[in-house]
C-alpha cells in the first residue's frame, strides 16, 4: 500500500461537546417528565467543553481514570450518541471498533449476517458481493461461515464482526480497547489490519488504558479527566503527567484504605500494579498463552502446550532459594536475566523486561523493540535474550520483576509472566535511597 | 412538525435498509421451520377461517336488524382482520425500540428506523390477507368501484400504526410498564371496537367510548367497502384524520424531548 502524503485536512473537528446524562429518580418520573415537559432530573455531565481537532492521518490515544469520559466520548463520534452541547464534524466513513459481534443474529448463517451487518453500517449488497471473498479469507472461518452463528465460538464471531467492520478502509477509525481480540493468530492480524489503516492516511482514534500501547500507536494524546480535556498535546508529555496523577491518586486511596482498617498491607486498588503508569503492560486480555504463563510461574508445567507464542523461562542467575517468609538473595554484583521464548513461525519476537519493589513503585521497564536490540536465534522457533544489569544500581530492598514477549512491532503482547519473581538485594552501599543514578562528582 | 419531519426524512433516505430490515425481521420470525415463510400468513388466515366456520359453518348464527349482514362470521372476519393487524402492528412497534436496544447503541441509526421496521413487518403480512379476504368478498356485492376505498384505508391504518407504535415506543423506553397496560387495552379492545357487532347495536349512550379507540373507523369503513361494496362514510376519513393529527402532534412534542436520551433509557 502506497503512503498518502498527510495533508493537514481535518478530519474531525469536535467542538466545545458536552454530554449530559439525565437521571431520574425512577422511571416513572422519567414517563412523567417526558409527558409533562417538565424536568425533575439531577443532571450529570459526563463531558464539558470537550474540543478538538484531527487532520488525516494522525492517531490520537484517550487516556482517563474510569468515569472520566472516555465511553461517552467514542459513542459521541462514531454517532450512537448525540451531543448535548456543541458540535461534531466528521468527515467521510467513520468506522468504530467498540462492542464486536453485536447485532449478529443467532439463527442465521454467518454470510447473511454479514450481508445485514454490512447494510447496518452502509455496505450495501453489491459492494458486499465484491467485499466477501476477502471478507471470508481474512476471517478464516471457511465452511463455518454457512453455519447459525449460533454454533460459533465466541472467538468466530468476533473474528467475523472485526473482519467486517474493518473491511472499508475508513477515514476516522475509533478503537475502544479492542487491539486484541480472539486468538495470538488473530491479535497479530488486527494490529497488522489497524497498521494498515494508519499507513495508508486513516486518523485513528484509540481509547486504552494501556500507555504502553498508547505511546506505540499515538501522535498525540487526550487527558480526559471529570469529563474536561485536562491536557491534549503530544503522547508523551501528556503521559508523563498522568502517569504522576495516577500515582499520587493511588497513594492517596492507599492511604486511605490504610487509614481505614489499619492494615499495614493495605489491598491495592484497582490497577494498583506498583509501577502504575505501566501496568497496563500487561493488558494481554488473557490470552491463552499469558494463562499459560502465569501457570507455570508457579512451577506446573501448562496443561496444554499448543505451539503458540510464549515465555518459556527466566532465569535470574546467582539468585539464593527464598527462606521462610523471605525471598531468595541476589548475590554477586551483577543482576543477569536469561529469557527463553518461543517466537510465532519465522517472525522475531521481542522481549521485555520490568523491575519494580515488591511493595512500591516502579523502577524500570525495557524491551528490545525500545533499544535496537534482539533475541538470539536459537532454532526451532525458540529464541534467548540474555539482560544484564552490570553493578546493579539498585539500593537493598526487595523487588520483584516481570517478563513479556511481544511480536515484531511490538503492539501485540504474546506473553508476560507479570510480577513472577521476588528477589531481595542487599546492595554494598549504605547510603539510603532507590536508584543510585549515573553520575560524577566535579 | 419539524422534529417529526426530520424523523420522515431519516426513514426516507434510509429506505433501502429499511427494506433489508423488513426483510429480515419477517424471515427471522419462522426462521428454522418447515414451512417457512407461509406460518406469518398462515396464522392470521386460518384463524380467520376458524371465525367462519364456526359461526357461519357450524352455528349460523345471525345478527339482527340493521346490520349490513346477516351472518355473524362474515361480519366478524371483515373487522377482526384489521383488528389483528393493528395490534400486530402497535405491539411490535411498541417493543420495537427496547428490542433493538443493543443495536442502537452500537450503530449509529436513527431510532425511527427499528419502529419502521417492525410496523412494515407486520403490514406486508396482514395486507396481503387483506386484500385476499377482499376478493373473497366479491361476490357478496360484485366488484364496485368502492373497492378501491380499500387502499386509503390500509394506508391510513399503516400511518396511524407506525404514529401510534413509534409514540408507545417511546414511553414504553421511559416506563416498561407502558408495554403491560397496552398489552391489556389491546386484548380487551376488541369489545370496544364494532367487530362483534355492528355499531348501532351498542347503546347509544356508550358509543362515545368506541369512538376513543382509533380502530372504530377504520373497521366501519372495511366493513362498508367489503361487506357492502359502498364509499366508507365521510365521518370514518374525517375521524381517521383526527386521529392522525392527534397522534402527529403528540409523537413531535414525545420525540424532540426524548431524542437525545431515547437511547440510553433502551
Amino acid at each position: 500500500m502506497t503512503k498518502i502524503q498527510r495533508t493537514s485536512e481535518i478530519v474531525l473537528k469536535v467542538k466545545d461537546v458536552g454530554k449530559e446524562y439525565r437521571l431520574y429518580a425512577s422511571p416513572r418520573q422519567r414517563l412523567k417528565s417526558l409527558i409533562t415537559g417538565r424536568s425533575t432530573h439531577r443532571s450529570h455531565w459526563a463531558l464539558h467543553g470537550v474540543s478538538f481537532e484531527l487532520q488525516r492521518g494522525q492517531c490520537i490515544g484517550v487516556i482517563g481514570d474510569n468515569g472520566a469520559g472516555k465511553s461517552s466520548l467514542l459513542k459521541l463520534l462514531a454517532g450512537t450518541l448525540q451531543p448535548s452541547t456543541g458540535s461534531i464534524e466528521r468527515v467521510g466513513r467513520v468506522t468504530a471498533i467498540l462492542e464486536l459481534g453485536a447485532g449478529f443474529h443467532p439463527d442465521f448463517s454467518g454470510r447473511d449476517n454479514l450481508y445485514f451487518g454490512g447494510s447496518l453500517i452502509g455496505i450495501e449488497r453489491e459492494e458486499m458481493q465484491r467485499l466477501e471473498p476477502e471478507i471470508i479469507e481474512f476471517c478464516e472461518l471457511g465452511e463455518a461461515l454457512d453455519r447459525p452463528v449460533k454454533t460459533y465460538s465466541s472467538g468466530m464471531s468476533v473474528r467475523l464482526a472485526f473482519a467486517l467492520v474493518t473491511a472499508v478502509q475508513p477515514d476516522v477509525l475509533i478503537i475502544d480497547e479492542a487491539l486484541a481480540v480472539g486468538d495470538q493468530h488473530f491479535q497479530k492480524k488486527c494490529v497488522d489490519r489497524i497498521m494498515a489503516f494508519r499507513n495508508a492516511g486513516c486518523t485513528i482514534l484509540f481509547c486504552s488504558h494501556s500507555p504502553y500501547h498508547i505511546r506505540h500507536l499515538c501522535d498525540l494524546a487526550l487527558w480526559l479527566d471529570g469529563g474536561r480535556v485536562k491536557q491534549f498535546g503530544l503522547t508523551e508529555p501528556v503521559l508523563g503527567a498522568y502517569d504522576v496523577h495516577s500515582r499520587l491518586r493511588n497513594a492517596e486511596s492507599m492511604q486511605a484504605a490504610g487509614g481505614q482498617d489499619g492494615a499495614s498491607d493495605a489491598p491495592a486498588p484497582d490497577n494498583g500494579a506498583p509501577l502504575d503508569g505501566d501496568d497496563a503492560l500487561a493488558a494481554t486480555n488473557g490470552s491463552d498463552a499469558a494463562s499459560a504463563g502465569r501457570r507455570q510461574r508457579n512451577g506446573n508445567v501448562p496443561a496444554r502446550d499448543d505451539g503458540s507464542a510464549r515465555i518459556l523461562s527466566v532465569d535470574i542467575g546467582n539468585l539464593g532459594e527464598p527462606q521462610d517468609g523471605s525471598y531468595g538473595r541476589l548475590s554477586g554484583k551483577d543482576l543477569v536475566a536469561t529469557i527463553v521464548v518461543r517466537g510465532r513461525g519465522g517472525e522475531r519476537p521481542n522481549v521485555g523486561f520490568m523491575i519494580e519493589q515488591s511493595k512500591g513503585v516502579g523502577i524500570t521497564s525495557l524491551a528490545t523493540h525500545e533499544e535496537g536490540a534482539a533475541p538470539m536465534p536459537l532454532g526451532d522457533g525458540l529464541w534467548r535474550s540474555v539482560l544484564t544489569f552490570p553493578n546493579l544500581p539498585l539500593h537493598s530492598g526487595d523487588y520483584v520483576i516481570s517478563a513479556f514477549l511481544f511480536d515484531e512491532s511490538g503492539l501485540v503482547v504474546y506473553d508476560e509472566w507479570f510480577q513472577f519473581l521476588n528477589f531481595n538485594w542487599v546492595s554494598p552501599t549504605l547510603m539510603p535511597g532507590l536508584v543510585k543514578l549515573p553520575h560524577h562528582w566535579g | 412538525m419539524q422534529t417529526l419531519w426530520n424523523e420522515w426524512r431519516a426513514i426516507w433516505s434510509a429506505r433501502s435498509l429499511v427494506w433489508v430490515l423488513v426483510q429480515r425481521e419477517v424471515a427471522a420470525r419462522h426462521a428454522g421451520t418447515a414451512v417457512g415463510v407461509l406460518w406469518p400468513y398462515l396464522q392470521p388466515l386460518l384463524t380467520v377461517a376458524a371465525y367462519y366456520l364456526v359461526f357461519d359453518v357450524v352455528f349460523s348464527m345471525r345478527l339482527g336488524e340493521g346490520a349490513p349482514t346477516h351472518a355473524v362470521g362474515t361480519f366478524l372476519v371483515v373487522g377482526a382482520l384489521p383488528w389483528m393487524a393493528f395490534c400486530d402492528a402497535v405491539s411490535r412497534g411498541m417493543n420495537s425500540l427496547i428490542e433493538a436496544g443493543s443495536m442502537l447503541q452500537k450503530n449509529p441509526l436513527p431510532p425511527v428506523l427499528f419502529t419502521t421496521r417492525s410496523v412494515l413487518a407486520s403490514a406486508v403480512i396482514f395486507g396481503p390477507l387483506l386484500c385476499l379476504v377482499a376478493l373473497a368478498y366479491t361476490p357478496l356485492h360484485g366488484f364496485r368501484p368502492a373497492m378501491l376505498a380499500l387502499l386509503p384505508l390500509m394506508a391510513l391504518q399503516l400511518v396511524l400504526c407506525v404514529l401510534l407504535g413509534y409514540l408507545l415506543a417511546i414511553l414504553a423506553a421511559a416506563l416498561r410498564d407502558t408495554v403491560q397496560i397496552v398489552g391489556f387495552l389491546l386484548s380487551v379492545g376488541i369489545y370496544l371496537t364494532p367487530i362483534l357487532f355492528p355499531l348501532t347495536m351498542f347503546p347509544a349512550n356508550w358509543r362515545w367510548v368506541l369512538w376513543l379507540n382509533p380502530m372504530t373507523a377504520l373497521v366501519i369503513g372495511y366493513q362498508q367497502v367489503l361487506l357492502q361494496g359502498n364509499w366508507p362514510p365521510v365521518s370514518v376519513w374525517v375521524v381517521g384524520a383526527v386521529w392522525l393529527v392527534v397522534l402527529a402532534l403528540a409523537l413531535n412534542i414525545l420525540v424532540k424531548r426524548s431524542r437525545d436520551q431515547l437511547v440510553d433509557w433502551l
